[in-house]
């Protein structure tokens, strides 16, 4: 009983209070969404980073490209060639139309750029894919070189060693969202801890009130907690929102400028794991900094009490 | 009912504000704290319903050593005494009846239970025309019969007032003390500080005169009001 009247007691408070303080509340926020944001955009580049090395590392290990005008018997023979290969796991043949088809796809609603352009605009090549135990820098490397030699291939891309620096780049990019993402929340949880406090002292006689008719201390701080938790989720949901945008945005750049970069031509939105992360982070954010301020508030309420 | 051995309040090096006071009030008796200001009247009640604790000595409510309370108790214990102060210290963003409903909430009561009750002693009080308004729109007098109300509603075994008509002209004085006297007819104990010696002679019937933070009198009278 006393639980359902603490709960509804806690509510209004809590609503009073974003009432009184709504533009300093939503300023609150909008700086944790800042700062979310930023480690979000971090994540958002670490995750595509991680997925575009597994895209190259497991699918396409080696493309080489074809002479043009290669007759069909020779593409024939020199991908029976390529498929007895030791290493080679599989190979397939993309044809011209084949090349300018997926291109075309990767474009979207921009693929009219391709219009007016001859058929054979994009060259004819065969994408091989290694066996698991081969695809080590030195094993693509001597394939890569062993294809660049026969005479019907003018020329070999192998991402390999994009990949190991891809790798290392996203391993960068994973501790710099912490370092950056920790400056950020570390000045954000001291812009909680105002609020929290300006909102103790705008409302100094409730709480002191609530002591004299006997609120537990639970009681007291519980719609505190209540607004550092609401600011943070309010802004992990703006981060989210930006995050959304700007993935929008970047997705429109990536299908016009470099759709043959990422895997499928698109890129990858935050996993929900990753998006689970951001709002924690904002929960706690929001809620450490109502606790530190309450903690901070109460002992020095005790203390200036005591000397009157 | 509520027991004072030897307590001592101090503030730093000076005198205390607060030196050996001991005594008893029985369950149902109403006493008065009288003396001059500084004498060490609000230190006391302070001390009483554990807004601060005491140097030396000890306290018992109703047999509980208040002294001795952790934070948790002393919430409870406060909920189990009714508070009226000078400054009415209601909440302004909150309606006479909100105000009232507020301390039963606290003590579990439900919204609905709440407000009823509060009603009924707005009633009680001649004030149920006025349940809507925002204190800054109520006299002193009708302020300090809110904040009466609101220590009343979780029907307080202690009452203790610390100059409760401090702030309320002649006719609101007369109102106050009968309502606050009222509770002796429940069995509550009451005890109120007031420097204000007609209000003494006319409804003490007992009194602690404190000087400079000492008892320096227990008088008992034959009953007023």
């Amino acid at each position: 009983m006393k639980i359902f009247s603490w709960t509804g007691l806690v509510f209004r408070q809590t609503g009073t209070s974003f009432r009184h303080l709504c533009w300093t509340h939503l300023l609150t926020a909008v700086t944790l969404a800042i700062a979310l944001f930023v480690f979000g955009a971090f994540m958002l580049l670490q995750t595509n980073l991680e997925y575009l090395v597994r895209g190259w590392g497991e699918e396409l290990q080696i493309s080489a490209y074809l002479n043009n005008g290669l007759a069909e018997d020779r593409v024939g023979a020199l991908m029976k060639r390529i498929e007895t290969m030791p290493e080679v796991a599989r190979a397939r043949y993309i044809s011209h139309a084949e090349a300018r088809r997926d291109f075309q796809t990767a474009l979207g609603t921009r693929s009219g750029l391709l219009d007016g352009l001859p058929a054979d605009v994009l060259p004819a090549s065969i994408e091989i894919t290694l066996k698991p135990a081969e695809r080590s820098e030195t094993s693509v490397a001597l394939l890569a070189a062993q294809l660049q030699d026969d005479r019907d291939v003018a020329s070999v891309e192998y991402p390999q060693q994009w990949v190991e620096k891809l790798e290392l780049v996203a391993l960068v990019v994973g501790w710099a969202k912490w370092v950056f993402g920790g400056v950020l929340f570390l000045a954000t949880f001291f812009v909680v801890r105002s609020t929290v406090r300006l909102a103790l002292l705008t409302r100094r006689d409730e709480v002191e009130i609530l002591q004299l008719v006997g609120a537990p201390e639970e009681l007291i701080q519980a719609p505190f907690v209540l607004e550092g938790l609401i600011q943070g989720l309010v802004g992990a949901g703006l981060a989210v929102a930006a995050l959304w945008g700007f993935y929008l945005l970047m997705q429109d750049q990536i299908a016009l400028f470099g759709a043959s970069l990422v895997p499928f031509g698109r890129l990858k939105f935050l996993p929900a794991e990753r998006l689970a992360l951001l709002v924690a982070i904002g929960l706690l954010l929001g809620t450490a900094g109502s606790l530190f301020s309450l903690r901070g508030f109460i002992r020095t309420w005790h203390a200036s009490r005591a000397q009157f | 009912m509520i027991q004072v051995a030897h307590l001592v309040k101090s503030y730093g090096l000076g005198r205390p504000a607060l030196a050996d006071i001991s005594f008893e009030i029985a369950r149902g008796e109403v006493a008065f704290i009288s003396g001059p200001s500084g004498a060490g009247k609000s230190t006391l009640l302070k001390l009483l319903f554990r807004q601060e604790e005491p140097s030396e000595g000890q306290i018992w409510i109703d047999g509980r050593n208040v002294t001795r309370l952790h934070s948790r108790a002393v919430a409870q214990l406060r909920r189990r005494i009714g508070l009226v102060f000078q400054e009415f210290r209601l909440l302004p963003h909150l309606t006479a009846l909100d105000n009232i409903a507020l301390a039963a909430q606290v003590a579990g009561a439900s919204k609905r239970a709440s407000r009823t009750r509060a009603y009924q002693l707005l009633r009680e009080l001649g004030l149920k025309e006025r349940y809507d308004a925002s204190p800054f729109t109520l006299s002193g007098g009708e302020q300090q019969r809110v904040a009466i109300a609101r220590a009343l509603i979780n029907d307080p075994a202690v009452l203790l007032a610390d100059e409760p008509t401090g702030n309320v002209d002649a006719e609101a004085t007369e109102e106050v003390m009968k309502l606050l006297l009222r509770l002796r007819e429940r069995g509550a104990t009451i005890l109120i500080a007031t420097h204000d010696r007609h209000m003494i002679e006319r409804y003490g019937t007992r009194v602690l005169r404190l000087e400079r933070g000492a008892l320096i009198g227990d008088l008992a009278r034959e009953s007023g009001g």
